[in-house]
Order: structure tokens, then sequence, then C-alpha cells
């Protein structure tokens, strides 16, 4: 006949096996082990046992008991670790839910451009400057070697405000003020807002932003302008740009440029956004006028300069293929919108 | 400005470069063109058929840009097959039959003598194409010689190396006295008055190769006297004017200002008010024409004119500019004066209308020589120019032969005056305004070498850092900001209406206001961004449920005499169709402590347009900075559909405000206690002043306050709410004890408790 300590452990080990929750093998282990449980009370019984069986029972007592602890003990961490996956398994998440929370919204198309450009200035060693959207007579014209009565006043049509002055209608208005505040040699450019009085349509626009581009040193030449202009308007268009550049009249500068590049559409063999001529129109440029160094405090005996104005809303037009103008100022989200993401 | 190819031809001896090829030599070397070059081609002639009873035939013909027209010939060997010159001239009704336009002969096209028949056009003949070049007028701003073939013909001379032909004879002017006198008030305005007297004059319509010349830079044809006028001023750049000498007061012709209170009736059948800023040009009665701008009408040709007399002025360009707008009349004439014309070319279209004049109406006899008043000219002096300075300013060497070369060709007078020094002496013709120092001769160089010839130089510039603005940094941190926070940026116009500033309660009389709007309801400059932000909000409401926009933008306030001030303000808008607004208020108020941090925010009392109950003033650093509001209602009704919460901030006030950066505070090393305690108040009494004052009832032993819920209904009274808040307390040199930690909080019960206020413990 078998031990009844090991009818009691094969017993056990078996309804430890079978047991279903974590519950059940608790009651077991109540039952086995504890204070009250059927190995205590073989272990209360050894007292009265002989010594030489009580040394054989308690030996196989606690072998009995280890291995029922150590089966307890397995089959807990079974329950647990299934309990640990049951929960892990309920935390299933469809992240294909759209994020609660804002997006991130966006800055104007005309602003991401600017930064970019002004980035590229500085980088080069350009002092980013401001000037004001109203503006005196003097700065946006006088200064310029565009006296009253003169025709070149007619190139730019102006809005005049009280008190004799005026909306600027260009940023050409920031190189007196720039001279007066960084002495030569300086760089500098001054993008921003400029105004001219003209009727609204797709191609025109009252109020655009331009950059205006100043550069002051002891030599300066119509070889290092060119160089500039082609050095940023590739960093500008990320890839290779040929400018040329022709005769242009702007009162503030002697010679005076239109500098066009090749029409990036089609290489130059003619295209609509050419005009079928091969080249586009992109900016005025030239050396500094000596009548506007002048006014600006510089002795132009000594220092040249040369100076030149981008479109900047014209740029963004290109860039971003729009061919409506009057998007840029409509505030129209459905338009706007389109323009996250990149460069914050 | 238009130049036809077959004019400028007429000036310079064998000119074989295409019209294509011209344009872009003059565009690369002068001035812009405009497009390409319009090329008038041959018409073809497509049916025949005899007019019974007359010599004539109808001819359909297809005249290019013209399309298929109608024509009356008489020619005889007008045939179908041939192509011939069409000409939309000429249009009148020939034995019934209605012509559209006229067929040319050669002499009519000015290309042969042959007028027995119309000129048919052999293949690949190219005499008779021409071509009508459009130069963009802004670039001929600065060179009051190219408002004429001639100008234009000596640039394309000295481009091609061809050479160059003057229409103009000087000896054909006599030198007798004249029947008129000229009298010059003042020669600053009139530097020169020049005139010619013609009588047996017979007025009739110009020979169809004027005609033809005319009309194909747009000019239309009138009679041979007015043509001349018109022809000569098209081709020499001088504006001239023809008075009927018998309709003149008196035989002295004055050039004066007018007199107060004067008035003229112009050619225009308009009548102009005249003020003494308005030179005009006057016999015994008073003005006869504005001077430079246009004829009066009491003086002008007619068709019983037999006697002229012909003017050819030089007028001050500033002068007949300032009259040209002040009477918002512009005209071809004041339109090349205010260029500065060249006082010597006045006797040159004089002669060259002697001429001419011959031709046009014949039988005309000059009556005496010429009357000519003038100041003499003052010698232009040469310019020097420094070869060393013209390389380095172009960055390309040079040749001497070559600068010279170029010069002569344009008619610079070229003087060796040392080793690598020219002396260069001004045509007059570009004296007057275009050129007057060296750079002026750099220019002239350069285009003529031509720029792609200047290869790019990399500049030797210093390393240097460039300085920061540090307002313009601000700005754009501020944008980037806001615009993670989830708000879309837009940009709108510097400009409102009166009406639209009354909207918001602003007086349109506080604005700057624009002299000369574009529209009534763009007369104002903006001093708020909350219009712009109201259209935005209303416009983008019909398209979404919710969204966030802002703008950094420009407030322009009035500044007495001064430039007004021009100030930087953030406005941010939060609109939902659906809710209570309160999410679109704490949204705005959290972009507020995120741009101000510690922000303050007190409620006030509303503008019109805000929401009575939820305006409140932003205050940093214990100043006001802007304000957060709902928009009311009542202002958003009919026009917005939902709630609209906007933030203005004054960024220029919220920059000079920024603090430094203050040195670190060491972490504390002793652990902190924390207790909760809630305040029983009036319902609307702000959270934020509860804080305050337990802020300063709970000492130096503070370490923070945090807000944690507020409850309101059973069982506190009516009216009233509990606000929860989390105090943290601790020393920097100990820990505090618990008995301590009572201490500050029974102190803070009890500071609070003699303010009023109950407290749930």
């Amino acid at each position: 006949m078998e031990n009844p300590l090991l009818e009691l452990e094969r017993s056990a080990l078996d309804r430890i096996a079978a047991a279903a929750t974590s519950d059940d093998l608790e009651a077991i282990r109540v039952e086995t082990l504890g204070r009250k449980g059927a190995l205590n009370q073989v272990s209360s019984g050894l007292g009265r046992m002989l010594p030489e069986e009580r040394a054989a029972t308690g030996k196989l007592l606690n072998g009995v008991k280890q291995n029922l602890e150590r089966a307890i003990e397995a089959r807990r961490g079974e329950f647990e670790s299934a309990a640990l996956r049951a929960q892990l398994d309920s935390e299933w998440l469809d992240l294909t839910l759209p994020a609660p929370g804002t997006r991130a919204g966006s800055l104007h198309p005309v602003t991401q451009l600017q930064r970019e450009i002004e980035d590229l200035f500085h980088s080069l060693g350009f002092a980013v400057l401001d000037g004001p959207e109203v503006e005196t007579e003097y700065n946006n014209f006088d200064a310029l070697n565009i006296p009253p009565d003169h025709p070149a006043r007619d190139m730019q049509d102006t809005f005049w405000v009280e008190g004799g002055h005026l909306l600027r209608t260009h940023t050409s208005a920031v190189q007196v003020r720039g001279m007066g505040r960084l002495k030569p040699p300086m760089r500098m450019i001054a993008p921003g807002r400029v105004f001219r009085n003209e009727s609204v349509d797709a191609s025109h626009e009252h109020t655009f932003y331009q950059l205006e581009g100043m550069m002051i040193d002891r030599e300066v030449s119509v070889a290092h302008l060119t160089y500039f202009m082609k050095t940023l308007l590739t960093a500008i268009f990320r890839r290779d740009v040929t400018v040329r550049l022709r005769p242009g009249f702007f009162p503030f500068v002697e010679p005076g440029f239109e500098l066009d590049i090749l029409c990036l559409i089609c290489g130059g063999s003619g295209c609509p956004v050419c005009k079928q001529s091969g080249w586009v129109e992109l900016l005025p440029c030239g050396l500094v006028n000596p009548h506007v160094l002048r006014m600006g405090g510089i002795d132009p005996t000594e220092w040249n300069g040369f100076a030149f104005g981008l479109g900047l809303t014209r740029l963004a037009m290109m860039r971003y293929g729009i061919d409506d103008i009057r998007w840029l100022q409509s505030g129209d989200l459905r338009f706007l919108n389109q323009f996250g993401g990149a460069a914050l | 400005m238009k130049f036809s190819y077959n004019w400028l031809k007429e000036y310079v001896e064998g000119l074989d470069a295409p019209p294509e090829k011209l344009e872009r030599l003059i565009t690369m070397k002068t001035a812009e063109c405009e497009g390409t070059p319009e090329i008038r081609l041959p018409a073809h002639v497509l049916e025949v058929e005899p007019i019974p009873g007359s010599r004539y035939v109808k001819a359909r013909v297809r005249a290019m840009v013209y399309g298929d027209r109608t024509v009356v010939c008489g020619a005889p060997n007008c045939r179908v097959g041939i192509q011939a010159l069409y000409s939309p001239i000429g249009k009148k009704v020939i034995h019934g039959v209605e012509s559209d336009g006229m067929l040319l002969s050669g002499p009519e096209a000015g290309l042969n003598d042959d007028d027995t028949v119309i000129y048919e056009c052999r293949p690949g003949d190219p005499e008779v194409f021409d071509a009508i070049f459009d130069i963009d007028n802004k670039s001929l701003t600065h060179r009051p010689d190219l408002w004429g073939h001639f100008g234009m013909a000596r640039e394309i001379s000295a481009i091609t190396g061809k050479k160059l032909i003057d229409p103009v004879k000087p000896s054909l002017i006599p030198s007798e006295s004249s029947p008129v006198r000229v009298e010059i008030e003042d020669f600053d305005l009139c530097p020169r008055y020049s005139a010619l007297v013609f009588d047996n004059v017979t007025v009739r319509p110009s020979p169809l190769w004027l005609q033809y010349r005319l009309t194909s830079i747009g000019l239309n044809p009138i009679n041979n006297i007015v043509d001349l006028t018109n022809f000569l001023m098209a081709e020499l750049a001088q504006p001239m004017h023809a008075f009927d000498h018998d309709k003149l007061r008196g035989a002295t012709i004055f050039a004066r200002p007018a007199r107060p209170g004067e008035r003229i009736t112009a050619l225009n059948d308009t009548a102009y008010d005249l003020s003494p800023s308005n030179l005009v040009i006057a016999d015994a009665g008073g003005p006869i024409a504005i001077a430079g701008v246009i004829g009066g009408a009491g003086s002008a040709i007619s068709a019983t004119t037999t006697s002229l007399v012909l003017e050819s002025a030089n007028f001050q360009a500033s002068s007949v500019r300032k009259t040209s707008s002040a009477l918002k009349l512009r005209t071809d004439a004041s339109m090349r004066f205010e260029k500065a014309q060249d006082p010597v070319n006045t006797t040159r279209a004089l002669a060259r209308a002697v001429e001419l004049l011959r031709e046009l109406s014949p039988g005309i006899r000059l009556a005496g020589g010429l009357a000519d008043a003038f100041r003499p000219l003052r010698p232009v002096p040469p310019v020097t120019l420094n070869l060393d300075w013209l390389a380095l300013k172009l960055g390309r060497s040079l040749q001497a032969a070559e600068v010279r070369a170029i010069l002569e060709a344009l008619e610079f007078g070229v003087e060796e005056a040392g080793p690598v020094m020219f002396s260069v002496s001004i045509p007059s013709w570009r004296a007057t305004k275009d050129i007057s120092m060296a750079e002026d001769l750099v220019e002239e160089v350069g285009r003529m070498i031509g720029y792609d010839s200047i290869p790019p130089k990399p500049p030797l510039i210093a390393a240097t850092v460039p300085p920061e603005d540090p307002r313009r940094v601000f700005l754009r941190q501020i944008k980037t900001a806001v615009a993670l926070q989830g708000f879309t940026e837009v940009s709108n116009y510097s400009f409102i209406g009166e009406e639209q500033a009354q909207f918001f309660g602003m007086r349109p009389e506080d604005h700057v206001r624009v002299l000369n709007p574009i529209a009534a309801d763009q007369s104002l400059m903006r001093k708020s961004l909350i219009p712009g932000i109201f259209a935005n909000l209303e416009e983008n409401s019909k398209h979404f449920a919710s969204f966030r926009l802002f703008e950094v933008g420009n407030e322009i306030h009035k500044r007495g005499g001064e430039l007004p001030a021009q100030i930087s303000h953030l406005a941010a808008a939060v609109f939902n169709r659906e809710g209570d607004g309160t999410a679109g208020l704490f949204e705005l108020k959290r972009l507020a402590e995120i741009l101000t941090p510690g922000v303050d925010v007190q409620a006030t009392d509303a503008l019109p347009y805000e929401h009575p109950a939820r305006a409140w003033r932003i205050s940093w650093q214990g100043e006001i900075v802007g304000r957060l509001f709902e928009l009311h209602p009542a202002t958003a009704k009919g026009r917005i559909e939902g709630r609209a919460a906007i933030l203005d901030l004054d960024l220029d006030r919220v920059l000079a405000l920024r603090p430094v950066q203050a040195k670190y505070q060491p972490v504390r090393r002793f652990p902190s206690s924390a207790f909760d305690l809630s305040v029983i108040t009036p319902l609307r009494e702000p959270s934020g002043a509860i804080e305050k004052q337990l802020r300063s009832a709970a000492g130096p032993l503070l370490e923070g306050i945090e807000y944690q819920r507020q409850y309101t209904g059973a069982p506190l009274a009516e009216g009233t709410r509990s606000i929860s808040f989390r105090l943290t307390v601790g020393a920097a040199d100990h820990t505090l004890s618990s008995d301590e930690v009572t201490g500050i909080r029974n102190s803070i019960i009890e500071t609070m408790q003699r303010a009023g206020y109950e407290l749930r413990v």
C-alpha cells in the first residue's frame, strides 16, 4: 500500500494541474499547505511517531511540501502570464483613428519664401533690415534720385496719405535708412510689404512683397553683381540658373539692369511662361548711383555698391505655381492650409 | 512707343538685320521691346470681280492680321493670286461699292516710284514686310532722344555698325527775319521757342505714304498739317504745333505763365482753368496753347486755313509734367517734353518741315525766316572717363580703342586727356538729363560691349557676422509658435473703409487717410487688425465648421506731422460653429500663456463688438499688452454663424517687456509638503483673484500653487462655488516638520477667513 503522504501529493498535484482559476489554486494551497491543511495535520502527528519513523516521515513531508509549493508557484505563474496576455490583448488600439488635439497650422507661402531667402542672405553676411510701410516722400523717391516731377515717378503709381507721406512703393525706400544705420562696408536686405495704386486682377495687386538688397564695399563691379545674383538665384531655385543683364532704367542705379533668367520651364527654347522668348524677366538691379550713396552719407569716390529688388510675391507664385495673385491676400484657408507642414 | 521697322530703315543705310534679330539687339543693348515685333505681311488677292461701268474691280483679299477684307482697286494689275500690300486706311465707297481699306502702290508704301500699279510682292521680298516694335515707355524714361525714329535709328546704327542717315537739311531755313516775334518771359520754363510762318497753305489729306507711316505706329491721319506735326514728333521726337496765322491776334507770340483766372478751350474741346503754375503760349488776346501739352481750339488749323505758324519749342520738363498732371491731361507732346527734350532740336524739326511741306501742301511759301528766341545754351562740360576705373566698374578689361569706338558710334566726342583718361563731350540730345557723369558712360560702354561679355566674379569681402534685429527675430519666433499651436497665417490688406471702421466703433477721423484710395472701402489705414480678422472669420465660416487663423501685421496710428506710428500686432482667432464658445477662449488663453508665460487675464468692460461678459484685458509684467474676447453675437449676426474668439496682442509691447533670462535657482535639496484647500466664493469671483490671495497669505515658504477643481451644487449655497487648490510649501535649508506645515496651513485659513471666505477643510 502506498504511503498516504505520496498519495496526498499525487492527488494534490493532479488538482493543481487541473485548477482553472487562481482562486481554485488558492483553495488547494489552503487545503494542503495551509495552517489547518493536510500536511500540517501530518506534521502535527510527527511527535507521536517513533524516532526513525519520524525522521523518514519528516523528510518525506518536507519533500512533498516543497514539491507542492513549487507546483503551486509554477501554476500561479501560468495564471499571471495568461492574465497579462489577456490584459495586453484587450489593449488593442486602432491608431489609424485621428489623433486628438489640434493640428499644426501653417505659415503664409510668402512668409515661408521670405524666411528661406532671409536665411540665405544672412549666411552670406547680409543684415536683415526693416522699414516702415508708411514712408516719407524723401526716402521713397528723392533720396533715390527721383525728384518731384520726375517722370520716373510714373513707373510706380503711388498711394499718398495725409501729412505728405506715402505708402512705400518699393522696399528700395530702406536703402537710405540702411546706409544711415550700417556703415560701409555693408551688406543688407530689406524684405517687406509695398503698395502700388493699381487695380487688382489675376496678375496685379496693390499690396505685395518685395526684398531689397544692397552691398557697399570698396570695389563692387557688374561682374560681382552678376556673380551674386547667379549664386543666390541658384540657391533659391535649387538648380543651376543662367542669368543675363540688359539695360534697364531706375534712377537709383547707374548703370541699371533688368536681370533675366533662362526660362526654367523650357530651358530657353520658348514656351508660354517665357512668352516664347526663352528668358523670364526676374529682377531689376544695378550699381548704386553715386547721388544715392551721397544721400546715404557715403562718399562715392571711396565706395561702390550694387542694389537689387526681388519680387517676393512673384517668386512665391513661381515656386508654387499660383496663377492668381489674389489668393495671397484672400485669407481663404482653403488656399492657405495647403502650405502646412514645411518650414515652421 | 511704337517703331516701324521700315521707317527705321530709312535712317540706317543697308540695315539687313531681320526684325526678330533687331528686336533682340535693341532689348539687349538699348531698351526693352515688349513681346516679339508685330509683323505686317502681304495680303493675298483671293477673288476679283469687275465693277460694271468702271475700270475698278472689287477684290476679296486675305489680309493677315486684318482678316478677309473687300477692297475696290483701280490698278490694272489687280488679279487673283498676287500678293499685294493692304492698308486699312482710305475706307470709302467707289462706284457704289464699299472699299474696306486699300491696296497700296509702290510710292504709297514708300517702296518705289511707280504709281500706275499696285505693288506686287515677290516671294521673300524683304522690302514689303513691315514689323512694328513696341518699346516699353518706362525703359525710355531717361532717353528723350529715343521718342522718335531717328533717335532709335542712331542706336541701331551704333549697334550694327551701319551708317546713320540724317534726314534733316538745316540749310532749308532761310536767314530772313520773321513776320512774328517771340517773347519768352522765363527762360527756365521755356529755354527756346522757334517758329516758321507759311503762306499759301492748302489743308487737305496727306499723301498715302504719310498716312501709312502714321497708322503703322497707331496714329490717326487727320490732314496734311496735323499729320506733318505728328510725323515730325515720331521722327525727330520734337513735338510741334501749328496755329492758324490769321486767327492770331497781333504779331507777337508770348511764352509766359498763365495769369490768374485765364481759361482756354483746348483742341479736345475741353475748357481748362489755368493758374500761374501753368506755362502758356499766348498772343495779344490771351492763351492760344498750354505750353508743351495741347493747342487751343481758337487758333486751330481748319479746312480754310491758308497761313500757318509752325511752333517748334522747348519747355522745361518738370513744368510740363506739373501742368499735365494738374490738368489730368497727358498728350504725346507732354510725354516727350517731360523727358527733357533737346533745345537744339527745335530748328532741326523746322528745317525738316520746310522740306516735307513742299510735298504735302504744293505751292506753300515760307513767309520770311526763323523766329527764334532762346537763352544761349550753357556749354555742357565734358566728362572725364578714367579707363582703369571703367574696367573696375564693369569688372572686365577693355581696350581704349574699343571704348572710343563705342562712344563715337553714339556720337560722343572723345579726346585723350591722359594715359588712361578720356575727356568725353556729350551730344546735345543726351545732355539734357541723361548723361552728366562718368557712371553714365559706364552704362554706354557696358551695354554696347554686352553685359554677357562680363564673366561673373566672386567679390572679395570681409567675413563678418551681420547684426541681428531682435524685433525681426522675435516676430519670426511668434509666427512659428502660433502656427505650431494650430493657427494658419493670413495676410490682410492695410486698408479698411469708413463703414468698416464705424462698424467696429472706430472713428474714421482717427485713422491715417489715403488721399487717392483705390476704392471707397479702402480709404483708411488700419489701426486695428480686427476688421481684417472679422472678414476672414466671415469668409471661412462658410467653408469650415471650425478653424484657427492668425495675422501678424502693422497697426498704423496717426502721430501729428511725423510718420505715423507703426505697431506690430498679433491677432489670432478660433472659430467653432458648435459649442458654447469656452473652448476657443481657453485655447487663446493658452496661446497667450505660451507667448507671454505668467500672463494675467482680467475681465474688463467690453468694446461694442465684444461679448459683454466675455472680454478680458491681457497684462504681462504689470502692463496691458492686449485683449481677449468673444465676438459679440450681435456683431456676428447674419455674417458669422458660430462662436468666434479673438486674441489681440501688441507685439512691440511684449518685446519691450520680455524679461532677461534670470540666473538659475538651485534645485531644493529638502522635500516639500503639499496640502489642498477649498475656498467657497461667490459664483463670479475669478479664481485668479483667490489664487493671488492664497499666494500672499501663504508667505515666503510657498513653492507653488495649483488649481485642482471647482464645484457647485449641494451642499453649497446657491450662487457660490468651491474652488480647490493644491499648495506646496518647503524650505531651502531643512525639511518642514508637520507642525510647521500645519502652522502655515492654519495661518492661510485664518487670513482667508478674515477676508470673508469660508473654507471647506
